[in-house]
């Protein structure tokens, strides 16, 4: 009877929690609003007829991003008539999910074509697409199609505008100090400031651009006051993108200053201020998708909205008068975007890339090196085309496992797995996705698979060239490393400084401690204060920990040499090198090759003779020149071979 | 009737008392500007989603199931056992080196050998703060401690030397880990998941733990030594031993958690250098298990599932919401702490429940199983 | 080579090694000694810490007061420790368990504001050494033991301080009744809560204070999980020293010399691997505790929560 009881109570129980969670699950079910009941649809009769809905993150007054694709739809009803071009929305749909469901909604309803406006959607689309193959889905602003032949791709070049409005910008400010006030910095903002900034330093590089994201869409009142902050601090011309700028038009309308608009023609809101704006005209891409559309071209393709194909216009402000001058450059730069010669954006496909790492991106140490090389690349390559997420502390090998595999899965091109430890979990995830390609590191060795790629850096490299150095400035003749585990990336890095160390002085102490850990600052303190007390008055070290090294060198006053991340910032008196790494000169070769059809299967080193590798110099350390100048014939020796390291 | 449904209400306190914890981390989750219903939604999916994401909390439960387990044992004998991760990692050790030591035996035969061994070594490495516990009146908390530091420079040592990967070990990089385990030697697998073996054997001991217990003269002696020292003694048991076999069994339990995780997750070793790239944190986080599942082995087996789900769809959630992992972290603390003071709830109802039945002259049996409230403590 | 290991300098080094090594420990220890006396287990050191050590870090950061920091450290610690006060006491939750609980919430907590508030890694001007005015200037020994920074000298007076209170003060009579006789305690008008509350939340703001010596006194930089399982060190400890501050701080400066030993034998390049270096002082500790054969028993009601009768 117990025992019955206790079983009974135990089925109950896990019942219990399945139907718990079962329950749970349709709350991510939105209540979707049928606009469908507020707008009566009739069932298209012609084939020319199109009933098209939206879908947008924001309000369709926005004066911004929505605004702009909602215009477009009025600009097609009056070019073909309301009878023919039937449409609906649903605006601030912010809520991915939410907008997701509304999305399925409207192509269960037999609507044509849904416009999926705001970049978040992709995942969603990409699921759904599939499922109706007989609508036509537009995303944006993105180019990427999932290669579904019935998803639309859009997005606007907005850095084109940006640069017209930037080189206006600077040929009327007096101050010589430009304020622009932006959301997040992210997708369609920030490709319009920094094609804004690139104007402005193109015309007159001593401009001052003060740049602010208030990480806010909607805050009207932070954006007035971005706005008062910079002109207090000496801005006379403004510009900044996004519905919560309108704050900042006031302000510097207030203020007697030019303000510079994007999105849509702002000219209306302040007449005496906005010199001109670049404004969007989907129609033009829109038309382009109906056109396909009724040659029976459900998708497949991706529009670029810009100044030569007319997407983007740039509108300026009648009210005001703009000298001649400035005008005549504001065409003369158009002219030559439209014809191709301003903007230099290398041409690859979008990636979406993610990370998984086992320590946290700001560690400044081995995983920082990564981030901010995934950070140079979406520089390089702008945001919309470099997508990347990360899984930081995935120190279990296991939970790093599980999030590989969820990233391959879940239609991620490239998966970086920044972890030695993480080969024999890849060895296994990497063949059940050929289409994706990872990258294991710090390693050389791709299990032979065409879809691995293994990177590493040479390490002991820029070890060396440190214990060169090292060994040129000690005067006690004793030098200490302080070291996590011996193994590794930290073992190569200590053997080579070693090396370096032995080349130029054998009869230089080398003093190496591994403290067996990676995150004991307290104990690294330690070890730099026994090296300092037996003698040590130059140091270097490696991994997150030996934080607490430099200190303890910087207090003795002696020198440092630092690895992994640029360590000057930390202890500008007391850093003499770094070495840096820069992955993203290797993941831009993998992209090159991806791009190509390679997905995989070949290994690359990160060395000096790269790139990969670089030595930083810290310019606030009077180095002696001799000393100088044997770093730089190592590094060269290195590069041309004619050094060769003597590893233990 | 209404104790059997105050029974389950008492076995949900922990649901309820997690979903209050969530509660709090949405108003973090709303502050960093993440949606909660998205997160939580995301978390959900990771862990029950799909029969994958199951698989991966199964698998995530096993050693928390295991070492929690081990718990239930020590606590019961009034020893508090934070040992588990250098037992695992002491167990896994052993049992590796003598599956890549003994190559060509039948996977069936070096599964049951290592399995032993593993928990044999776990075992060892438990029973050493038993003895000193027993016999030198060492604390086993300062021990147990202790004995998880030198283990993981045990596991950097022999995993940067003398059991390193042949192959690692001519590379310049020189990973730390050690060979594979070949194909054979592995635990099967409930394939397409990573499911394996191993979540079914931990559930069987979990039912052996609750015979062990309750229906074994061994069991019976080390709950009453952990209940009266003092008059367990009186009565003739050696008090000791039963402190120092608390230990060694849950210890074994633990080292069998490190044997799963090796031969049937990952077919080798590996260290990030701390305790926790191996374990997982299995060591700490099977003893919040074992207190969710109010110390019973039964009770356990849920309450690891819950406590893996939580851990497995916080790192979806991780991925999907791209907040910084240091929010899921905060979160599992926030969990712990709600779940930890919900009890009392279950004891202010015991207590009400326990008078009417005085009353009635009649015992709840299910409540006489329940440690810290039963009847002979309560009165 | 092993006979450098009794030079002056390799003597001198492991001391004052052991002394700063020791710090974190004592301040962290004592606290936790207060709290298990009055019967409460704070397994939550460790969170306490860090959070204390960010929170010490971010204000001096912010403010450049040395003393401020100290006290936000303290009131962060001290916060944390009312909760685990009302979680154990009013809750009468486990104790270990919800230790454990404290620990993750403060070091994703310390982790995650850090990563909002400050991003990289950067020092902080901290407190500098003060040398103690004569006592400075006696030779090897000056230096040694009177030139440290005001908390090394704080965490050390601490000592005495805890043990009169525990022993010759009412105060401490209260604390030590009802760690051992809570129901004694309770019938001689104790309020047995009151005393374990005052206990958690001065343990808490000691752990704090801790997680400050370390990030605005002796390292002047605050790292991600910085504290590395020095709390977890500072719980064992407290039973090292037998619930008692003289004995806390033999445990302690036995621990941190032994590591400051280890580190000398490594720079002295002793041939022994690295990891059995690092394993020494926590072999050593329980060895000696072994041999010691402690014969103090724990407070009898430790861990045990108490709820008054009827």
């Amino acid at each position: 009877m117990k025992k019955t009881k206790i079983i009974l109570i135990f089925a109950l129980m896990l019942m219990l929690i399945f139907t718990a969670c079962a329950q749970q699950t349709p709350v991510e079910e939105p209540d979707v609003e049928e606009p469908s009941s507020e707008e009566p649809v009739e069932e298209p009769e012609e084939i020319e007829k199109l009933s098209i809905a939206i879908v947008s993150p924001s309000s369709i007054n926005d004066f911004a991003f929505t605004q702009s694709i909602y215009d477009a739809m009025l600009a097609l009803q009056e070019e073909y008539g309301e009878d023919t071009i039937e449409f609906v929305y649903s605006e601030n749909m912010f809520i991915v999910d939410d907008a997701a469901a509304a999305i399925r909604d409207y192509a269960a309803s037999g609507y044509d074509l849904v416009i999926a406006h705001g970049s978040q959607y992709g995942s969603s689309l990409q699921e759904i697409a599939p499922d109706f193959p007989e609508v036509s889905f537009a995303w944006g602003t993105t180019v990427d199609t999932f290669g579904q032949d019935n998803i639309f791709a859009y997005e606007a070049a907005s850095d084109e505008g940006g640069y017209v409005n930037g080189v206006m910008a600077a040929m009327l400010t007096e101050s010589k100090v430009i304020g622009v006030v932006g959301p997040v910095e992210t997708g369609d903002a920030k490709l319009y400031v920094d094609g804004f900034v690139e104007g402005v330093k193109a015309t007159d590089p001593e401009i001052e651009v003060l740049v602010t994201y208030i990480n806010n869409f909607s805050d009207v009142a932070l954006a007035a006051e971005t706005a008062e902050t910079q002109i207090a601090a000496g801005a006379d011309v403004m510009t900044g993108t996004a519905q919560m700028v309108v704050g900042a038009i006031g302000k510097i309308q207030e203020n007697g200053g030019y303000w510079f608009g994007t999105q849509a023609d702002q000219a209306n809101f302040a007449p005496d201020t906005v010199v001109a704006s670049q404004v969007y005209h989907w129609e033009v891409i829109l038309k382009e998708i109906i056109e396909l559309r009724s040659q029976g071209i459900l998708g497949g393709r991706s529009f670029v909205a810009n100044l030569a194909n007319g997407g983007e216009v740039m509108a300026f402000n009648p009210e005001i008068e703009i000298p001649d001058d400035v005008k005549a450059a504001a065409d003369q730069t158009i002219a030559e975007i439209k014809a191709g010669g301003v903007s230099e954006s290398p041409e690859i496909e979008p990636l979406d890339i993610a990370i998984v790492s086992p320590s946290s991106i700001n560690d400044f140490a081995f995983t920082q090196s990564i981030y901010d090389a995934m950070l140079a690349l979406q520089d390089e390559y702008g945001e919309d085309t470099i997508n990347f997420v990360y899984s930081e502390n995935m120190f279990i090998v296991d939970d790093a496992a599980a999030a590989i595999r969820d990233y391959a899965a879940s239609g991620y091109n490239m998966v970086i797995a920044h972890g030695s430890q993480y080969g024999s979990s890849l060895q296994e995830i990497a063949p059940d996705f050929p289409e994706v390609s990872f990258a294991w590191g710090t390693t050389v060795d791709t299990f032979g698979q065409d879809n691995i790629y293994a990177y590493e850096a040479a390490s002991h490299e820029g070890g060396y060239v440190n214990g060169v150095m090292a060994a040129m400035l000690t005067e006690s003749k004793v030098i200490g490393v302080v070291g996590p585990v011996e193994t590794g990336d930290a073992k190569l890095y200590v053997d080579g400084f070693v090396a370096g160390v032995k080349a130029t002085d054998p009869d230089i102490e080398v003093l190496v401690t591994y403290i067996n850990n990676f995150s004991d600052v307290a104990l690294a303190a330690e070890t730099a204060e026994t090296q300092i007390a037996a003698g040590a008055d130059v140091m270097t070290g490696t991994a997150q920990m030996v934080v607490g090294a430099i200190g303890k060198i910087q207090e003795n006053g002696g020198y440092w040499f630092g690895t992994q991340a640029d360590q000057a910032d930390f202890a500008p008196d007391t850093v003499v090198a770094s070495q840096v790494y820069h992955w993203e000169v290797i993941l831009k070769e993998m992209i090159g090759l991806r791009s190509e059809g390679t997905l995989g299967g070949q290994s690359f080193v990160a060395n000096l003779a790269n790139g990969g590798q670089v030595m930083a110099f810290n310019p606030n350390i009077d180095i002696p020149e001799e000393v100088m100048e044997a770093a730089q014939a190592t590094i060269q020796g290195i590069i041309d071979g004619t050094i060769t390291i003597e590893l233990p | 009737m209404k104790s059997r449904l105050n029974a389950i209400l008492d076995a949900l306190l922990p649901l309820f008392a997690t979903l209050a914890a969530l509660l709090v981390g949405a108003i973090m989750l709303i502050i960093l500007d993440v949606n909660p219903l998205v997160a939580y939604g995301a978390l959900l999916n990771g862990a029950f989603g799909s029969s994958n994401a199951l698989a991966e909390t199964l698998v995530k439960a096993t050693p928390l199931l295991l070492v929690g387990l081990g718990i239930c044992i020590a606590y019961r004998g009034n020893v508090i056992n934070i040992g588990g991760e250098g037992q695992m990692i002491v167990g896994a050790i052993v049992a590796t080196w003598f599956g890549l030591r003994y190559t060509n035996m039948p996977g069936w035969l070096m599964i049951t050998l290592a399995m032993m061994l593993g928990a044999l070594a776990g075992a060892v490495w438990g029973g050493i703060p038993g003895v000193l516990k027993a016999y030198f009146n060492v604390n086993e908390i300062l021990s147990t401690v202790m004995m998880n530091a030198i283990a993981v420079q045990l596991l950097n040592f022999v995993l940067t030397g003398p059991m390193i990967d042949p192959i690692q070990s001519e590379k310049a990089s020189q990973i730390p880990q050690t060979a594979r385990l070949e194909e054979a030697y592995r635990l099967p697998r409930l394939v397409p998941t990573r499911l394996h073996l191993g979540a079914l054997i931990a559930v069987g001991l979990a039912i052996l733990v609750y015979f062990l217990l309750w229906r074994t003269t061994l069991g019976y002696r080390i709950r009453s030594v952990g209940q009266n020292k003092f008059a367990s003694r009186y009565a003739g048991i050696k008090v000791e031993r039963y402190i120092i076999i608390a230990l060694m069994l849950s210890g074994a339990l633990a080292g069998l958690a490190g044997v799963t995780q090796v031969y049937g997750v990952n077919f080798r070793m590996i260290t990030d250098g701390s305790t926790s790239g191996f374990t997982g944190r299995a060591g700490y986080n099977g003893i919040v298990a074992a207190l969710f599942g109010s110390l019973h082995p039964i009770i356990t087996i849920p309450a690891s599932i819950l406590f893996g789900a939580l851990l497995v769809g916080a790192n979806t959630m991780q991925r999907v919401t791209q907040v910084p992992s240091a929010l899921i972290t905060a979160l599992n603390g926030l969990v712990v702490v709600f779940v930890v003071s919900s009890e009392i709830w279950r004891k202010k109802r015991q207590q009400k429940r326990l008078t009417i039945a005085i009353e009635d002259q009649e015992f709840d049996e299910f409540s006489n199983e329940i440690p810290g409230h039963s009847v002979e403590e309560a009165s | 080579m092993i006979s450098d290991l009794f030079s002056l300098t390799v003597l001198l080094g492991i001391i004052s090694s052991g002394i700063r090594l020791a710090t974190p420990y004592l301040f962290a220890s004592i606290g936790e000694a207060f709290s298990q006396r009055s019967g409460v287990l704070n397994l939550g050191v460790e969170g306490q810490m860090i959070l204390g050590a960010f929170t010490a870090f971010y204000v001096v950061m912010n403010t450049e007061n040395l003393l401020l920091g100290v006290l936000a450290a303290m009131g962060v610690g001290a916060l944390m420790g009312l909760a685990m006060g009302f979680v154990s006491i009013t809750l009468q939750a486990q104790q270990g368990i919800s230790g454990i609980g404290f620990y993750l919430f403060g070091l994703g907590m310390s982790n995650l504001l850090f990563q909002l508030l400050v991003g990289t890694v950067e020092t902080v001007s901290g407190f500098p050494k003060v040398p103690l005015p004569i006592l400075s200037d006696i030779p090897v020994i000056g230096e040694l033991f009177f030139d440290h920074n005001i908390l090394v000298y704080l965490a050390f007076l601490i000592v005495p301080i805890a043990s009169f209170v525990l022993n010759k003060t009412n105060l401490g009579l209260k604390i030590r009744s009802v760690g051992e006789n809570p129901e004694a305690a309770d019938s001689l008008g104790v309020s047995v809560s009151k005393v374990r509350y005052f206990t958690t939340i001065f343990g808490g703001a000691m752990s704090g204070l801790s997680g400050a010596s370390l990030s605005i006194a002796l390292l002047n930089v605050f790292q991600l999980g910085m504290t590395a399982g020095q709390g977890f060190i500072a719980v064992a400890l407290v039973y090292f020293g037998a619930w008692r501050p003289w004995g806390v701080l033999a445990g302690a400066l036995l621990f941190s010399l032994v590591n400051g030993l280890q580190l000398w034998i490594q720079v002295l390049g002793i041939n022994i691997p690295s990891e059995f270096a690092v394993m020494m002082p926590y072999i050593l500790t329980i060895f000696v505790l072994t041999l010691s054969r402690s014969k103090y028993g724990a407070p009898s009601a430790l861990t045990k929560p108490f709820e008054r009768e009827g």
